[in-house]
């Protein structure tokens, strides 16, 4: 089923006991973040904030719509229990079949419940969160999704970026000078000093947001493959002020221009990697036109932070798709990418047809070609099942030579300023290092001479399995 | 009512006393609680060099707080923002680095 907006998506949540309302009064500042950030770290429940301190009744907050794999699977239409394999699969398969947006009259999108312009903006109204402790401010875009547009060639750019309260009509954000969205904004607003539209948008259906992490190529509209993955088109409608389409469901769309002559302080923000690690800079300053919202509007917010999260869980299905694909057309014997979520996408796994240090290397370079992400990336032979853990600690303890199977490349000015272990310096200039560890058995030894692992399925005869298997229940075992 | 200020430095020691133009987080309780102003001002480590300054929270570009806050004494607020390009900072760090 496809859900058209954050609020259906919460009926089932409901009822499938994967939803805790909040009836007690929270304060914004600290106590929801707080709140969050330990119930993420015990698996527990997307959680609902119904009364909010020095906020009136009816505006509210949310956090972790799909923080875990279970919800996850429902915001996609399988049961929630579904592995991990197939959320996968399914998501792989939906971004085959793309559906272009529908666009709907101003009259019949929710998101216009609610107008201010102009004097009226007043960013204060809502309860953005000060999420952590020594954060450099309210972030009221954390599970948000950005819209920007192209102007020559029309392509619509949906990114998840954070964006943080500056003043009543100002926020100031970071998205990554690597992003499309500073791409777009170098290539096509900058050369002319003209500000950039750009909708900060709040509180969608549950695939677009997720769609709003994915790495999708330039020129491509992410809103088509949420289409694809929904099975029905996104309703979209005008901005008031600016020249964009947004999700017309959204609980809160905040319009605005980004700078080309003026920066403002942005961060320090406790990140996806797990840390607040020197993410304080001079961040691009948006002047807030117009804010759009739906009656008893609800924030999305994610206390981000240690895996898992929304983040981490979302990253781990787009970004894992999307090397797959990339690594397919680099000729790469991949089988299966899998990104652990405990490794906030600076850990891969990478299973191959066939290995070796050649291998490896061309693993390598796919990942350092451009923008780099990621850091650490395991190549495992097909046998090891990528999503199992326990399979691929035991391939890198014991198939990876030290002196012969690690291949490394640093890089300059395109790497992920959030890495925590960088340096100041190399944080600055973008500067990185990327390792692939070569897991699988050199291709060049003869068969007879490959340790054979000694596992139930892999050092024992069909027949002695078989035999065990069907007397199993025989010998007194469950 | 004396007010309460933060603001935000790289490390603990590029905050420097005396007069300074600085991005300052407002931290009086209530709905607008972390408004940003940018203001030129006199700062101060203790209240004795700054005896109608009001207490300045310094933190650290990882949020880390110092143990006693600085004083700080407005002069002039000035527009939110300074001017500068989007990643300037960014792209003349590499720049200086080729």
């Amino acid at each position: 089923m496809a859900f058209k907006d954050h609020r259906d998506f919460f009926e089932v949540l409901e009822k499938e006991g994967e939803l805790a309302r909040i009836t007690r009064e929270v304060d914004w500042d600290l106590e929801v973040g707080a709140i969050g950030r330990r119930v993420y770290e015990t698996e527990g429940p997307c959680l609902l904030f119904e009364k909010i301190k020095d906020y009136p009744d009816g505006f509210r907050i949310s956090n972790g719509t799909t923080g875990t794999w279970p919800r996850l699977a429902l915001s996609m239409g399988l049961p929630r229990k579904a592995p991990i394999r197939e959320i996968y699969k399914t998501y792989e398969e939906g971004l085959e079949k793309k559906i272009a947006p529908r666009i709907i009259e101003k009259e019949n999108a929710p998101c216009k419940e609610n107008i201010l312009i102009g004097n009226e903006v007043d960013l204060y109204k809502f309860p953005s969160p000060m999420i952590h402790e020594g954060d450099g401010g309210r972030y009221i875009g954390t599970w948000d999704l950005v819209v920007s547009k192209d102007p020559e060639t029309g392509w619509m750019n949906w990114g998840m970026y954070r964006f943080m309260v500056h003043t009543k009509d100002w926020l100031t954000g970071w998205p990554q000078s690597t992003s499309q969205l500073a791409f777009m904004f170098n290539a096509r607003y900058l050369p002319k000093n003209q500000p950039m539209p750009v909708a900060l948008v709040i509180g969608t259906d549950p695939i677009s947001h997720i769609m709003a992490t994915a790495p999708v190529r330039l020129q491509e509209d992410e809103v088509d493959y949420v289409g694809g993955l929904r099975g029905e088109p996104v309703e979209l409608v005008p901005c008031e002020t600016i020249d964009l389409l947004v999700p017309a469901h959204a609980e809160i769309v905040i319009e605005g221009e980004l700078m080309p002559d003026k920066v403002a302080p942005d961060g320090p923000f406790g990140e996806y990697p797990g840390y607040r690690s020197g993410t304080m800079c001079q961040g691009v300053a948006v002047k807030v036109k117009a804010i759009t919202y739906r009656s008893n509007p609800i924030l999305t917010m994610i206390a981000l932070g240690t895996p898992p999260d929304d983040s981490s869980i979302a990253a781990s299905l787009t970004a894992a798709v999307a090397m797959k694909k990339g690594l397919l057309h680099r000729k790469v014997p991949v089988t299966d990418v899998y990104v652990p979520p405990e490794g906030v996408t600076h850990l891969i796994i990478i299973g191959v047809k066939k290995g070796g240090m050649e291998v490896a290397r061309q693993v390598l370079d796919y990942f350092t070609a451009r923008r780099v992400m990621t850091n650490k990336h395991i190549v495992v032979d097909e046998d090891v099942d990528v999503f199992n853990m326990t399979e691929v600690l035991h391939a890198f303890a014991t198939k990876c030579h030290p002196g012969r199977g690690i291949a490394y490349e640093w890089y300059e000015g395109r790497a992920n300023s959030l890495t925590p272990f960088y340096s100041p310096e190399e944080r600055k200039r973008l500067k990185g290092v990327s390792v692939a560890f070569d897991c699988t058995w050199p291709p060049d030894w003869p068969q007879e001479i490959i340790p054979i692992k000694a596992s139930f399925k892999t050092i024992y005869s069909k027949e002695i399995q078989e035999k065990v298997l069907q007397n199993w229940t025989r010998y007194g075992l469950k | 009512m004396a007010r309460e200020w933060q603001t935000f430095v790289r490390k603990f020691d590029d905050m420097k006393e005396g007069r300074a133009k600085l991005f300052i987080k407002d931290l009086t309780p209530g709905p607008r609680r972390y408004d940003t102003k940018f203001v030129e001002a006199e700062v101060a480590k203790s209240k004795g060099a700054l005896p109608d300054g009001e207490p300045l929270t310094i933190r650290s570009e990882s949020g880390l707080q110092t143990p006693e806050p600085w004083y700080i004494k407005i002069i002039q607020e000035l527009p939110p923002f300074v001017p500068g390009k989007p990643w300037e900072d960014v792209y003349d760090a590499i720049k200086r680095r080729e």
